[in-house]
């Protein structure tokens, strides 16, 4: 199925890029926020708002980066702070930022650095940062990052711009991290990606709970609104369903792309619709029925994996090269943003899939 | 002539529209029906349109004034007179025509007038005729009544005649019969004169009466003798039994009750013992049964299954049952019970044999010895209804016998394919994909047709009992090949891993041991998957169709039983899903290399490439295993895509068999001429390349999929990582290597080459100090590398 390309296209980023957020907490505008990815140039931070009427796509703030960005966070709950990962040759880093007041004026030169999260030892060269992760349901203080080795739980204060590490745990010399998501149902769960599972982390003790027995996965996303599922996506597997409760076998396989899918994410307000990224330049959606109804969790309705239904709704393939950064809007459900390698900025609208349902 | 007809068609539609609606009550309907559904919506709307019922000659004139000059009118005026007349003159036509209808419908309502006249008369001397032929008819009735009356008088004088003279000869009649032992004679004899002895025994018969109860005494004692006589006959002393029975009546009357009371204790002491018998004889004949089926099972000679002991014990079985139903015939339950458990026995024995393996000859012949049965039984026992208990216990049979032959169809396929995979981890063979894939096909399309041709029997065989069951067999062979089918593609999951539903720890297990058998498995699956669609399937479905069509008791609800159609669809989707899970596996592996390589080392301080890294090596080596295996077993692609180097208009074709060097100084001398050409084209027409094509079953497609699919893996690992000088040369020193040696692997060198730059191409963005390796220092160390795996080639061949 191929769709009509009905996107919006904003060309704004000059260099490449690879992540992009959805402002969360801005519920006054439709917006995201988008890093680029250059080893030799001045990086930015690209604030980026669709116009009222919904036809373009307006740069509403640009800011520089010293470094090039390869993880981008918004806050949940404070529109003008958000999180990076960056490195700069050998060295890496992560900080939170904040943007300024912008008076007018849309180019402020760089976003006031709030914290550096300064705690993880970069002398050794497997250390290497990967990700920061807001808890994305609400206001929470914590705040968790993750580098290849060790996982960093802190306690945020923004307004004294204070950071505290509260609680450290390595995963051992056999595992590398490469990335991981917050329970939005449990603020203590946290799900990290190693090279062979998914392992499940309680942050109260900072030890493992549980993990799923599954190797090459790239990314991980919690339904928001079903607890104990959630979805991965692989380099050649293509994206699975999981239980939690029944992490032994996948609800669900879905065929995922041609080559890596890189992104996951499922949709904020449907929760049978799950948006997926690949290095195949393409974006799939697709549609997926998870047993059982809403809020339920009797666990009589999960028998029978084969009587669910799904499929592929659509897939976006106006893309130049591999997608990596993929976001659905909060603020509008059905509207979701992403950021091709080359730069491109595409924001496109599932509107025309869910009322012929 | 070509420029007259569409006019003279316009003008007889137009002519024909007016007809109608001067005809039709409705005047719009009769346009609509006549004028097309097109033309009429636009006629109503105007009505300066002069066809149309709205027409206003008042508009049209002001709209012709206006719109033409004074030529144009008048061209208009002679076109209009014209037409007038062509209409005139076709009016006129019209009223001929139905003024000469007119006149012949006039004529035949004369002729119907003059035929009916003369029909009046002939109806009343036809009357006249009947009622004269009715009164003479009664007249002969009543003249010979009388006679008839006097002749059935006669007629009963003379019966009532013979009966007397039967009274007066029954004693002589009944000593005749005593003495030559005929006793049932002399009891029916006796019996039929019974009532007039009654009636009239005691007047004019009865001298007759007294030497006929006498003779009747006599034949008593004798019966009552020879019940107790041992040595008779079970048949003669159970007709005896019955003789009595039906004298005791009369007997008990004239003699009281002594008899009747010695009589009945005998009766049932009979009884019981002929039960005894009975079930004695049904017991030796199981035991019997069982021993010639095991002995038939070790002497594959089948031909006399049963075929001895049946003759004698059901004929004895038979004898005996037809004394006992004589005697009691009221006890017809029980022998019923016992004759049906019988046979219920036997179709038990005919159903455990089937679990074993056996030919339908061998069924057939135990069927129809048991039908040869059955038919003998049910001469005396009709009411146990035996035909269609067999007819019941026939079916559940052959269904059950085609269901088992299909399981294990399905289990040889299985075995063939289990078996390679164990015997390849031991014996290194030349080709174990190919030779398993073979033995697969084999398998399923000769087993499909042994199997065909076995239940081909037994519908071809004339026993009377499967020949109700045609149309069911043939019902069951669709629906067990549909069966068959769609199990054998749960199995082919189950072995390939997937099919967890089935088995949920073997997905563990196989998903860990992601080894080489399993790949090369898989591809033998997705082979397989192939033939049976496009081979297997077709020729079964015109076999199917050349014995087994028909059928269809119940196939008008469902559609047929066996959908072709639905099962080439399950394999051809099941083949694809296998290619592409044997290239993910494929690549799995290779991404794992990948991943090892570009992550391990620190790209930052990478020293100056010195050869081609080794990965490239693992890579290759990889991919040959992989062009092992697909060689083996998928077919070579018969379109080849077209060679660049070809294309370029070289005399030898890259193909015919240069040597190495060869090759190499002339696609490189070529390449530079081409490759600038190559990357404008690509970076022109090329800018979104179709490198994730749909894989077909060829050897090419598979390899290059797999290939375009690492590179693009490779692609992506580079664009992790941060380069310095150094490593990015050494990136391009492998990507130059890897464009020349995977081209001996796949034709389609335009995707790689586009791919191998893309990789350069990541490398170069991501790289701090981007300057590639001199052209000369390139060059040497590829060809360095290319001499050193040449020799190793030749040395290990």
């Amino acid at each position: 199925m191929r769709g009509p390309s009905t996107g919006i296209v904003y060309g704004g980023l000059k260099y490449q890029a690879r992540c992009i957020t959805d402002v969360k907490a801005d519920v006054d505008h439709t917006s995201f926020l988008a890093g680029t990815l250059s080893l030799k140039e001045e990086n930015e931070v690209h604030l980026i708002r669709l116009s009222p009427s919904g036809s373009e796509l307006i740069c509403d703030g640009l800011f520089y980066h010293p470094n090039e960005i390869w993880d981008l966070k918004s806050c949940p709950f404070d529109p003008r702070i958000f999180s990076t990962v960056f490195t700069s040759g050998e060295t890496y880093g992560a900080s939170v930022w904040k943007i300024p007041e912008l008076y007018g004026q849309s180019n402020a030169p760089q976003p006031e650095q709030l914290v550096s999260l300064d705690e993880h030892s970069f002398k050794i060269k497997s250390n290497m940062l990967v990700s920061v992760l807001w808890w994305p349901s609400g206001k929470h203080d914590r705040l968790i990052s993750i580098d290849e080795g060790n996982i960093f739980l802190w306690s945020l204060d923004s307004s004294n711009k204070v950071a505290k590490v509260i609680s450290q745990e390595s995963v051992g010399m056999l595992q590398n991290l490469s990335g991981g998501a917050w329970d939005p149902h449990d603020r203590n769960a946290l799900a990290g990606i190693c090279d062979s599972s998914l392992q499940f982390w309680d942050l109260r003790t900072m030890k493992k709970t549980t993990s799923i027995e599954q190797a090459h996965i790239r990314d991980v996303d919690y339904n928001p609104k079903k607890q104990h599922f959630l979805v991965t996506a692989e380099d050649v597997s293509g994206i699975q369903l999981w239980d939690l409760r029944r992490p032994k076998f996948p609800v669900k396989e879905l065929p995922g792309h041609a080559h890596w899918t890189w992104a996951v994410r499922h949709n904020p307000e449907y929760e049978d619709l799950i948006l997926s990224a690949g290095t195949d330049s393409t974006i799939n959606l697709w549609s997926i029925r998870l047993p059982g109804n809403e809020g339920s969790s009797s666990e009589s309705l999960f028998d029978s994996p084969t009587t669910l239904k799904d499929s592929l709704i659509n897939s976006y393939t106006d893309y130049e090269d591999s997608v990596y950064g993929l976001a659905w809007s909060t603020r509008e459900p059905l509207i979701f943003a992403s950021l091709s390698y080359d730069g491109r900025v595409i924001v496109e609208s599932v509107k025309s899939f869910i009322k012929r349902k | 002539m070509a420029e007259g007809v569409p006019p003279m068609d316009e003008k007889a539609k137009r002519t024909r529209d007016l007809l109608a609606s001067f005809y039709s009550p409705d005047a719009s309907a009769a346009l609509g029906v006549g004028g097309g559904a097109g033309v009429s919506p636009r006629r109503i709307a105007s009505p300066d349109s002069i066809n149309s019922p709205f027409f206003d000659p008042e508009v049209y004139m002001s709209i012709l004034v206006q719109k033409l000059n004074m030529e144009g009118l008048l061209q208009k005026h002679v076109e209009m007179a014209a037409e007038i007349k062509n209409l005139d003159t076709d009016l006129q036509m019209l009223v001929y025509e139905n003024y000469n209808k007119f006149i012949n419908a006039t004529e035949t309502i004369k002729r119907m007038k003059n035929n009916i006249v003369g029909m009046e008369t002939n109806m009343e001397q036809l009357l006249v005729k009947i009622t004269s032929v009715q009164s003479k008819s009664d007249l002969v009735n009543t003249s010979l009544f009388e006679k008839r009356e006097h002749i059935e008088k006669l007629h009963r004088t003379r019966n009532l005649l013979r009966k007397v003279q039967l009274i007066y000869d029954l004693p002589t009649r009944l000593a005749k019969c005593i003495k030559v032992e005929a006793y049932a004679d002399a009891v029916r004899y006796f019996i039929g004169a019974k009532p007039i002895f009654e009636a009239y025994g005691d007047s004019s018969f009865q001298d007759c009466k007294r030497a006929s109860e006498e003779a009747i005494d006599l034949v008593i004692k004798n019966l009552q003798a020879k019940i107790y006589l041992d040595s008779e006959p079970i048949e003669a002393r159970a007709e005896a039994v019955v003789l009595l029975k039906q004298l005791n009546f009369p007997v008990g009357l004239l003699h009281g009750l002594p008899i009747y009371t010695c009589f009945s204790p005998l009766v049932d002491n009979l009884k019981t013992k002929l039960l005894e018998k009975l079930e004695d004889y049904l017991l030796k004949f199981q035991d019997e049964y069982k021993d010639t089926g095991v002995s038939a099972c070790n002497a594959t000679e089948s031909s006399d299954i049963g075929q001895l002991p049946d003759t004698v014990s059901v004929g004895d079985i038979s004898k005996i049952i037809r004394a006992y139903l004589i005697i009691f015939p009221d006890s017809e339950k029980r022998l019923i019970e016992l004759v049906q458990k019988l046979f219920n026995r036997r179709y038990g024995i005919i159903q455990q044999r089937i679990k074993e393996r056996m030919t339908p000859a061998d069924l057939l012949n135990m069927m129809r010895a048991i039908w040869e049965d059955v038919n003998v039984m049910d001469e005396i026992l009709a009411e146990a209804a035996l035909p269609a208990f067999s007819l019941e216990a026939a079916r559940s049979i052959v269904q059950q016998y085609i269901s088992t032959s299909f399981s294990y169809l399905l289990d040889e396929i299985t075995d063939a394919l289990g078996k390679s995979q164990q015997t390849q981890k031991e014996v290194v063979e030349e080709c174990p994909y190919q030779n398993t894939l073979e033995a697969s096909k084999k398998t399923i399309i000769q087993g499909s047709l042994d199997l065909l041709l076995d239940f081909r029997q037994l519908l071809d065989d004339n026993l009377e009992l499967l020949a109700k069951l045609t149309d069911l067999i043939v019902d069951w062979v669709q629906e067990g090949f549909q069966g068959f089918f769609e199990k054998l593609n749960e199995q082919f999951l189950v072995l390939c891993g997937r099919g967890y539903i089935a088995n949920p720890d073997s997905c563990q297990v196989d998903a860990v041991q992601m080894d080489k058998v399993q790949a090369g498995l898989v591809l033998v699956l997705a082979q397989l998957s192939v033939f049976i669609e496009q081979s297997a399937i077709p020729t079964i479905t015109e076999e199917i169709a050349a014995s087994f069509s028909g059928g269809g008791t119940r196939a008008y609800e469902h559609g047929p039983p066996f959908v072709p159609g639905e099962i080439c669809r399950i394999f051809h989707s099941a083949g694809e899903r296998f290619l592409l899970l044997y290239i993910n596996m494929r690549t799995q592996k290779i991404s794992v290399l990948l991943k090892k390589r570009f992550i391990t080392p620190n790209w930052m301080k990478h020293k100056e490439p010195r050869e081609v890294h080794m990965f490239v090596d693992l890579l290759l080596q990889e991919l040959e295993a992989v062009g092992m295996e697909v060689k083996q077993i998928l077919p070579q692609g018969l379109v080849r895509r077209h060679r660049h180097s070809d294309s370029l208009g070289s005399t030898t074709s890259s193909r015919s068999n240069p040597t190495r060097e060869d090759k190499l100084t002339r696609t490189n001398t070529q390449r530079a001429r081409s490759q600038f050409l190559e990357s404008h084209l690509a970076k022109l027409f090329e800018q979104k390349m179709e490198i994730f094509t749909k894989v077909q079953h060829t050897q090419e497609s598979v390899l290059s999929t797999i290939i375009k699919f690492c590179l693009k893996s490779l692609q992506e690992f580079v664009r992790l990582q941060t380069f310095n000088r150094s490593g990015f040369q050494q990136i391009h020193l492998d990507a130059e290597y890897l464009k020349n040696t995977l081209k001996e692997f796949v034709d389609d060198e335009a995707a790689i080459d586009f791919l191998l730059k893309e990789v350069v191409g990541a490398a170069h963005e991501r790289c701090l100090d981007p300057i590639p390796l001199e052209a000369p220092i390139l060059d040497r160390l590829i060809s360095i590398k290319l001499s050193k795996s040449k020799e190793q080639s030749q040395t290990s061949p």
